[in-house]
């Protein structure tokens, strides 16, 4: 090891050595006063001229000193006394000059006595000086080893090889040169032994101070090495943390502070925050550490001063000392926070947009399902009423755009253009219209009911319409079925009233006979039987009415075919037009333009008529009479309804009757009344598919509304 | 004066015996002279013997015969005679075929004092005129 005291005993020691060596006390006791000279020089520099001094001071008349600049590769003159310039210039040389004398002798690495070189007159004295020195460096005696170029160039075990002066242990780049000493006639052989030590003992001293200087050089190099690192890694966003092998905190950046260093005059809580932050971390650093190498972990932290919790992921490496000792760890986390947060961002709205991906597909799917299952032809056309899709039915219809059409196919496309095109200029959002096509298959014509619909794009504009067109066949076909039934329930109403008919007109004659006899009995029985004679004149009178009613049922002309409402209600009217007038009756009839229907014009006759007649017998006192007609168009525009309404303000109905005055023998006109006439007239419109409803207030009048459908 | 000494003649035809009856008993206890048929023959038999001042006819008689031919019958011979129809069917084309004969019609079953009205107001209505074309 080398300590101060042997630094300091060191070169003492070798002095009596080599004093020894020489055998030459009177020399060293005699030279003390240079020798301590040279010593008290505490720079490289300083040693030169005063070597070169003392040289003088034995008796030489000049000296001038060499050195090796390694960069420029040129031996140079530093320091001289009693040299002129242009005597210094001369020494001037490169190190690649071999045949220079000079340079030879400071390869060779021995003092030479040369022949003057320059004037001729005098000898030249040339001691080559090198960095050197007996003891190892420090560096070298620490990693024991021995190739120190110090220790190699003192051996002199090899030529002095200038491009190699590199200590490959501590890096010291050794300084060479030569000394110049002129020599005169006089000067002894003891005298150049003189300036050999003299030179031998600077060089020494030279060496030493190197040594210092170059370690003092390194420490600073090292020192701004140090600041430059601890700028980098001030400069670093990250916490970035060094920590020895306990895991306690050498060094840290203020990033890193932030978390772990406890501020001055600050809450409780942030307090407790790093120390938590602390205890945290210490605990990741022991699990990380056993990993051995690069370890990395997530660590939540709380940041001291906004109170935030932060994500980190801790990055840690070992740290080797020289011997590879592990000395600790350094430790830089990188705040990833955002980082998972987006990231969770990233992974909730891939789900999402999973799930919403899910849905659209089921959506196609059930759409796509929903289409081909319709069963009908589907056209799908763009803003400009161009086709973009059709399915598979209206295919056959249309063809396709690639394929070869037919000229069936061509005419149908046609047709469907001019109404696509209505459709998607058109102000409505959704149109229906018939569309009569032919199929190509079978080349007949079909009718379809197209409907369309439009979606519009985000700027409002017609993006695509949607037509289906439906088949309707097969609802023409029902529409027929229910006609004919209906016809037929008609036909056996009208039979079961003929029947009626005929019972009443055989029951009628005998009634007529019967009532006769009652009459011609008036005045001719005895008091005591008036009762019994007034019972059977009103009974009678009853049966009279209701064989009226049914004989009312039986028509000789009863047929079913085309009816127009208005006709009938312009006759009924005409029929019953002095009876009202009699009767005080105004009649405000407002009959509209009406589409045909099918039904019994005969049964129609005897429904107005019973309503009129019902009328007219609940305004005894006068009144007024509305009779209107109109069209109802049906939304689907294949049906529609006439609507019949009789209204009076007359008497009204009795609410507790206004439900039951479709029942047979359910009267509002007491013994007048059969009971029969509104049961007739329901089961009338009932047969003609119709629908009667009543709207009565005793006192204010009575609404008779009959729809009957339209058949085209 | 001159009613009390002429009794207005008048022939019923009705192919039901008790209507007959019963229309000739209240008729004749009204005062006037009624002549019964009970069939068409009957009918064109009385209408030929004799002169009428009023008919009165079912509209349905035996056999497919009808009210309407016993009265052109009758107004074969005596055109302005009034006749009423009684009929037990209401329809449309009995109305017009009795409107384009000036035939008035009455449906059974009959309001017997509509039916006496009828009757005697057809009788005035004769009688002025014949008195208007008299003079």
């Amino acid at each position: 090891m080398a300590t101060p005291q042997m630094r300091v005993q060191g070169p003492a020691k070798l002095e009596k050595l080599e004093a020894a060596e020489q055998g030459e006390r009177r020399y060293v006791a005699s030279r003390r006063h240079a020798a301590l000279r040279l010593l008290a020089a505490e720079r490289s520099e300083e040693i030169y001229p005063v070597l070169l001094e003392e040289i003088v001071a034995l008796g030489f008349p000049r000296a001038m000193l060499e050195v090796v600049d390694f960069d420029a590769g040129v031996l140079a003159p530093v320091a001289s006394i009693n040299c002129s310039k242009k005597y210094q210039q001369r020494f001037r040389t490169t190190l690649w000059a071999a045949e220079n004398p000079i340079v030879r002798v400071l390869h060779s690495g021995t003092p030479t006595v040369l022949p003057d070189l320059a004037t001729g007159r005098n000898p030249l004295y040339c001691h080559p000086i090198v960095f050197r020195s007996r003891n190892l460096c420090w560096e070298a005696e620490r990693e024991h080893r021995s190739d120190c170029l110090a220790l190699a160039n003192y051996r002199r075990e090899r030529k002095v090889q200038l491009q190699e002066q590199l200590c490959s242990i501590c890096e010291i780049r050794a300084y060479a040169g030569v000394v110049l000493v002129d020599l005169t006639r006089e000067h002894s052989e003891r005298d150049l032994a003189d300036v050999r030590s003299l030179i031998e003992i600077a060089n020494r001293y030279l060496s030493r101070i190197f040594r210092t200087e170059h370690h003092y050089n390194r420490m600073t190099d090292m020192e701004v090495t140090i600041r430059q690192m601890q700028t980098v890694m001030q400069s670093m966003a990250d916490p970035v943390i060094l920590t020895d092998a306990q895991h306690r905190v050498i060094t840290q950046n203020q990033a890193a502070e932030r978390f772990f260093k406890v501020p001055e005059n600050v809450s409780e809580g942030r307090i407790r925050a790093v120390e938590l932050n602390n205890l945290l971390f210490s605990a990741a650093l022991s699990s990380m550490s056993v990993s051995g190498g690069e370890a990395s972990r997530d660590l939540t932290l709380v940041d001291a001063i906004e109170g935030e919790e932060m994500l980190f992921e801790a990055v840690c490496a070992p740290t080797y000392g020289r011997e590879g000792l592990r000395t600790g760890l350094v430790t830089v986390m990188r705040d990833v926070t955002d980082l998972r947060r987006a990231d969770e961002e990233v992974r909730a709205n891939l789900a999402l947009l999973r799930q919403a991906e899910e849905l659209v597909r089921q959506d196609r799917d059930r759409l796509n399902l929903i289409v081909e299952n319709v069963g009908d032809p589907i056209v799908v056309s763009d803003g400009a009423a161009k086709i973009v899709l059709v399915d598979p039915l209206a295919q056959e219809l249309f063809g396709s755009e690639n394929a070869d059409r037919s000229p069936i196919q061509l005419r149908n496309q046609a047709k469907l253009d001019a109404y696509v095109t209505g459709f998607t200029f058109s102000f409505s959002d959704r149109e229906g219209g018939p569309l009569r096509l032919v199929h190509p298959g079978s080349r007949i014509e079909i009718e379809y009911d197209a409907r369309s619909g439009k979606i519009y794009d985000e700027r409002g504009q017609v993006a695509f319409t949607v037509t289906v067109l439906r088949d309707l066949t097969a609802v023409r076909k029902v529409e027929q079925l229910k006609l004919e039934h209906r016809m037929l329930e008609i036909e056996k109403f009208a039979a079961t009233g003929r029947l009626a008919g005929t019972i009443a007109h055989e029951v009628n004659n005998p009634m007529e006979a019967i009532k006769n006899a009652i009459y011609l009995l008036a005045g001719k029985l005895r008091p005591e039987a008036t009762p019994v004679y007034d019972i059977l004149k009103s009974e009678t009178e009853r049966v009279a009415r209701i064989v009226r009613q049914m004989l009312g049922l039986y028509r000789n002309t009863d047929q079913i075919g085309s009816v127009d409402v208005n006709n009938v209600m312009e006759d009924t009217l005409l029929l019953f037009s002095r009876q009202l007038e009699r009767g005080g009756i105004r009649v405000e009839t407002r009959l509209d333009k009406l589409p045909a229907l099918v039904g019994s014009a005969d049964q129609l006759r005897q429904v107005l008529s019973n309503l009129v007649v019902n009328a007219k017998d609940g305004m005894p006192q006068g009144g007024q009479l509305v009779v209107r007609t109109r069209h109802l168009p049906a939304l689907d525009g294949i049906h529609g309804w006439v609507r019949i309404v009789v209204a009076d303000d007359g008497s009204g109905i009795p609410e507790s009757m206004l439900h039951s005055i479709f029942e047979p023998f359910v009267t509002t006109k007491g013994e007048k009344g059969t009971g029969l006439g509104l049961w007739i007239v329901k089961g009338i419109i009932e047969n003609h598919a119709g629908k009667i409803r009543v709207r009565s207030k005793p006192g204010r009048g009575t609404v008779f509304k009959i729809d009957l459908p339209v058949v085209r | 004066m001159k009613r009390k000494t002429h009794k207005h003649r008048i022939l019923v035809v009705d192919d039901e015996p008790n209507v007959l009856t019963t229309y000739k008993l209240i008729l004749e206890q009204k005062g006037y002279q009624v002549i019964g048929a009970i069939s068409s023959a009957e009918a064109r038999a009385a209408l030929d013997s004799q002169e009428l001042d009023l008919l009165l006819c079912d509209l349905s008689l035996e056999e497919k015969h009808t009210g309407f031919d016993i009265i052109d019958y009758a107004r074969q011979r005596q055109p302005d005679l009034p006749s009423v129809l009684l009929t037990g069917y209401a329809t449309v084309e009995v109305s017009e075929r009795a409107a384009q004969r000036s035939v008035t019609v009455l449906f059974k079953p009959i309001d017997i004092s509509e039916f006496l009205e009828t009757i005697s107001a057809h009788l005035r209505n004769a009688h002025e005129q014949a008195k208007a074309s008299g003079e």
